[in-house]
């Protein structure tokens, strides 16, 4: 049984470190929490099953949702965030809660409130065994986090461009005066966040076959516990407290039970963490 | 710049656009308001009016849109049979998004500035009771629909239930565990709300009288998607029934997992699952073999039922579910008590006390008691190739005849 939790729980943090990272990415350069990343994370959702339904092709699903999505992202960034850079970070915190309400009533008014099937074939079959059960979509969902945080990882630290993002990272305005292209770096940004947001839903929408215009609606304030313990914009942090997160919710849920909703301990095991490491689990300072 | 206004302007004539769609397919707000303005206008002929409230939006939209479909439909149905002896019925619905201050501000409209005559609630357990004791102060009777934690009806006189309470399903899943499934060890998993812990309550209760051990009980929160964890440990626990009051997004999750996970204990849900579009749709084939108690019957050869589902489905674009003919029932119930006994609340109060064997899509309403109970047979409901069909009734009257007090 240990090892099936541990398997569990190894999944419910890939999905999770997915959500979050959108999120991450965003706050690192931009310093704003963006809720609007879990409205992403449906839409990504949407448009991944209307994929999916019209080719039947899993690469494509995740290809035409990512991109699309990310494009959503940047015309956001563009239209909306960058004209609030120089207001408090309270604006667009709260413009991003607005966008993220907008956005999935909107899904609700396009595609119908009802909850819709996504029964997707997955290149990979089930494992059976007396005392361990591995579905097909868990596989997919641990080797597309892997890969995609892979690609990440690399264009991160191995290329000019993850150097440039570093260093918008830093200091937007140091970064400017030296020449790093940040217009570039900021919508760049946002392609990636939310194009992992979408990667996410399309992960989510698998694994429990259906897709619904509020699933965005949890993620939204779970993935602020991410990646507040993550040590807020740190991509190693939001994969390690994803983890966390998601052992914790599995383990203390299979083997203390449930006293308390699953989400709530999520929250109980940031509080207690954070007494400890007020920084968060890895961070800059 | 320019281009990035260009742009704007352009997502902002496409946001209308899509709005605009939007409001057609939905008067809930605006809707009752015009109505009531128009009936204001034609006073020599005014309309019998009937308030309703379900959740058009927020996590409950499906079930809310399904609701709507159904009063919709059951208003069209009273009107072109001739109304109330020659009186339209209208609707005046609202939309209260799964949120009992919203249906509290609703109620206290319905209450003082629509006169309608009666109301039907078409939302859950929470903002039903939440309204109740306002319909029961302004001496306006409420049916609640599909709602069915026991505190509601306690409200007062003026409020009735289309379904059985929570108690009588309770009692009516543990009934089919033990007897009808031959339980010994079972896991109860609910949802954390009226819904979930009323009906845990009355089944462990009545299962451990029956002899049944009930190994574990666990909750989950509405919304939860994931249930392997828990899963898992009732596979260790060896139970050899799960009872899952759940809605149909989570107990959708919850036969597919348990599928996953290869648990081989027997499934039992509730008519919160009771949807074939939100649940079957989903579940698939996992759901085979899933044993639920509900109110409706769709294998039934009663004529209502059957001229029910067809109307329903050419209505609306899809199969009804629990919900829609609870509250399709609820609008004939009433519109056959003011053809009897009059339009007035006091009139409509008299004539539901009195309502005997009324031939309703949920079954045959043998009446309702002194505190709006009704009694009514519980039906129970297996999947089989991905649909309900029948799989037995239960009319005893030690577990069908509701409390009344």
């Amino acid at each position: 049984m240990f090892l099936q939790q541990l398997i569990n729980g190894i999944v419910i943090g890939s999905v999770y470190a997915l959500t979050a990272m959108g999120a991450t990415l965003v706050y690192g350069i931009m310093r704003i929490l963006d809720i609007n990343n879990a409205g992403a994370y449906a839409l990504g959702a949407y448009v991944g099953l209307l994929t999916y339904n019209a080719t039947g092709s899993l690469l494509l699903t995740f290809i035409v949702g990512m991109l699309l999505t990310g494009l959503y992202g940047v015309l956001v960034q563009k239209l909306l965030y960058v004209p609030m850079l120089d207001k408090s970070p309270n604006v667009s915190l709260i413009a991003s809660i607005g966008l993220f309400i907008f956005l999935s009533d909107l899904i609700r008014m396009v595609a119908g409130p009802s909850i819709k099937g996504f029964h997707a074939e997955v290149p990979f079959s089930s494992i059976y065994t007396e005392s361990l059960n591995i579905n097909g979509a868990w596989i997919l969902i641990i080797v597309t986090t892997f890969l995609l945080l892979a690609v990440l990882w690399f264009l991160l630290n191995k290329t000019k461009i993850g150097l440039a993002w570093k260093a918008t990272a830093q200091d937007l305005e140091t970064a400017k005066a030296m020449g790093v292209n940040v217009n570039m770096m900021v919508a760049l940004n946002y392609l990636l966040g939310y194009g992992f947001a979408a990667a996410a839903g399309i992960m989510v929408g698998i694994l429990y076959s259906s897709v619904f215009p509020t699933m965005g609606d949890v993620p939204a304030y779970k993935m602020l516990a991410i990646i507040v313990l993550g040590g807020l914009g740190s991509p190693v942090g939001t994969v390690i407290a994803a983890m966390v997160i998601g052992l914790a919710e599995t383990l203390i849920g299979g083997y203390i039970g449930f006293f308390l909703p699953r989400d709530a301990i999520a929250f109980v095991v940031l509080i207690i963490i954070l007494l400890f490491r007020p920084q968060g689990l890895i961070s800059k300072n | 710049m320019k281009k990035i206004i260009f742009v704007g302007l352009l997502i902002l004539v496409f946001a209308f656009a899509v709005f605009g769609c939007g409001a057609k397919q939905e008067p809930a707000d605006n809707g009752g308001e015009q109505q009531s303005q128009t009936g204001e206008q034609q006073q020599s002929k005014e309309p019998v009016k009937i308030g309703f409230f379900a959740p058009l939006t927020g996590p409950a939209a499906a079930d809310g849109e399904s609701v709507q479909n159904a009063a919709e439909l059951a208003v069209e149905q009273i009107n072109d049979a001739g109304g109330i002896n020659g009186q339209l019925v209208e609707l005046v619905d609202y939309d209260d998004g799964l949120d009992s201050k919203q249906a509290v501000n609703i109620a206290q409209k319905l209450t003082t500035k629509d006169n309608v005559v009666a109301t039907v609630s078409g939302s859950y357990s929470g903002p039903t009771r939440a309204v109740a004791p306002i319909f029961q102060r302004a001496k306006i009777p409420m049916i609640s629909a599909y709602a069915l934690h026991p505190e509601i009806t306690k409200a007062g006189d003026f409020i009735f239930r289309q379904s059985f309470v929570g108690t009588v399903q309770g009692k009516a899943g543990a009934y089919v565990a033990v007897e009808m499934l031959g339980a010994k060890k079972i896991a109860i998993l609910h949802i954390d709300n009226d819904f979930g812990s009323t009906l845990a309550q009355s089944f462990e209760a009545y299962a451990e009288a029956k002899g049944a051990e009930v190994v574990s009980i666990d909750s989950f929160s509405f919304g939860e998607k994931e249930f392997t964890p828990v899963l898992t440990k009732i596979k260790e626990e060896g139970a050899d029934l799960v009872y899952m009051p759940a809605y149909a997004g989570e107990g959708a999750q919850i036969v597919r997992q348990a599928k996953d996970l290869g648990l081989e204990a027997q499934l039992l849900g509730t008519e919160g699952v009771d949807s074939t579009t939100q649940f079957l749709e989903v579940a698939a084939d996992t759901a085979d073999g899933l044993v639920i108690t509900t109110n409706l019957n769709r294998d039934s050869d009663r004529e209502v039922v059957q001229k029910f589902l067809t109307d329903y489905s050419d209505f609306s674009g899809h199969a009804p579910d629990m919900v829609a003919a609870s509250t399709y029932d609820a609008f004939m119930v009433l519109a056959s008590v003011m053809k009897e006994y009059g339009t007035e609340p006091a009139q409509i109060l008299e004539g539901l006390s009195k309502v005997k064997n009324f031939e309703a899509v949920t079954g045959v309403l043998h009446g309702y008691n002194e505190l709006g109970e009704v009694t009514k047979a519980v039906q129970v409901q297996e999947v089989k190739n991905g649909k309900f069909h029948s799989y037995g009734q239960i009319d005893d009257p030690e577990i069908i005849t509701p409390p009344n007090k």
